[in-house]
């Protein structure tokens, strides 16, 4: 299966739940089939499984998903052990496993050998809710179930490679930020952009 | 491992400063005040396995209203530069780095990563004080949160053992 094909059958299962999506493919394509201000990019490899967990902790009530790559994930393998140890139940971490660094030109990665389980490794890290999905149907499904139960869930979807033919992204980090940071305020109810006010005003 | 009445400081500092979630990766230097986060209700406490981890958790938390703080080594501070750049710095998030500085004068190990943390923070552009006035923690970590939130850019507070 190919990941733009994927997205394009959990789309309609989604709602207002949050999307931190990996340096990557995944995130062009997510905000062609999806797009939102509750989409936030990153562009440091392998820290959107963090950056995802941080945002899940801040709000536990709130469905976080997290599009993470294998190349990415291998650089950060280590953050399933942090996720294990944490246990946050509102986090779905969906990674798209080409078995190759796509975005810089299609490099092997770990997975590439199809040696490495990464279901397993988040599995026996303490995410118990983790399979590994190899069909649309079945991504689909696995997708339902991780909005309809507590997690933490990790999906690993097996897909080909190859990139969808779609724009770029509308939005650099700083305006993609603030947006996201609006529609979080907007959407929770809270205030989190306080805008300090000037010196001179404190002295009147 | 530092005192009981250097920690209790430093965590009265990060309340009054607003921080309400803290990631970390320990040090002997801060066993102290890492006991007293995993035991205060007021602080969400988040050990990570690497530093990195840290500055990705304390960015998403940040998305989600949290003030959050990272703690650590200054060889976290090395491990993390990418994390701090790509993600922190590029997107505009406020963290408060709280770094023990290893290496420092006086400080008998790792003294080739005191010899490097503060040209590595001058060259990310990340602002820092070097505490070393116990008189003067709870305004160093105040004033460095104050410029944080206003630079919307992580700053850093190099913690010695004189304030531990």
């Amino acid at each position: 299966m190919k990941r733009f094909e994927c997205l394009q059958a959990i789309a309609p299962l989604i709602n207002n739940e949050l999307f931190v999506t990996t340096a990557g493919g995944a995130t062009a394509e997510w905000n062609a089939v999806r797009p939102s201000d509750g989409n936030i990019q990153v562009k440091t490899l392998g820290l959107c499984s963090s950056i995802g967990l941080g945002l899940a902790l801040a709000l536990p009530n709130r469905k976080v998903f997290v599009f993470d790559g294998d190349g990415a994930l291998w650089m950060n393998l280590g953050s399933l052990a942090t996720v294990g140890l944490h246990q946050p139940k509102n986090l779905v971490h969906i990674c798209w496993d080409n078995k190759q660094y796509e975005s810089s030109g299609g490099e092997p990665t770990a997975a590439t050998a199809g040696n490495l389980d990464f279901a397993g490794i988040a599995r026996n890290a303490g995410i118990k809710s983790s399979r590994t999905v190899t069909t649309v149907d079945e991504l689909k499904e696995a997708v339902s179930q991780a909005l309809d139960n507590e997690g933490p869930h990790f999906i690993c979807a097996s897909i080909e490679a190859g990139r969808a033919e779609v724009p770029p992204l509308r939005y650099d980090e700083l305006e993609n930020k603030y947006r996201f940071i609006r529609y979080v305020e907007e959407t929770e109810g809270i205030n989190i952009l306080r805008v300090p006010p000037p010196a001179s005003y404190l002295l009147k | 491992m530092g005192t009981l009445a250097g920690a209790q400081q430093i965590l009265a500092g990060l309340k009054e400063a607003g921080i309400d979630l803290v990631a970390s990766v320990p040090d002997i230097n801060m066993l102290q005040l890492i006991n007293l986060l995993y035991e205060d209700k007021g602080i969400a406490h988040v050990p990570v396995g690497r530093e990195e981890e840290g500055i990705g958790v304390c960015a998403g938390a940040h998305l989600g209203g949290k003030r959050a703080a990272m703690l650590m080594q200054n060889g976290g501070l090395l491990n993390s530069c990418n994390g701090l750049t790509t993600t922190a710095l590029q997107f505009g998030i406020p963290v408060l780095l709280m770094i023990y500085y290893a290496g420092d004068i006086g400080d008998n190990a790792f003294h080739m990563v005191g010899l490097v943390s503060e040209p590595v923070l001058q060259g990310l552009g990340i602002k820092y004080i070097v505490m070393r006035d116990p008189a003067k923690v709870k305004q160093d970590i105040a004033g460095a949160m104050i410029l944080a939130n206003s630079s919307k850019r992580p700053v850093a507070l190099l913690l010695t053992r004189a304030v531990l």
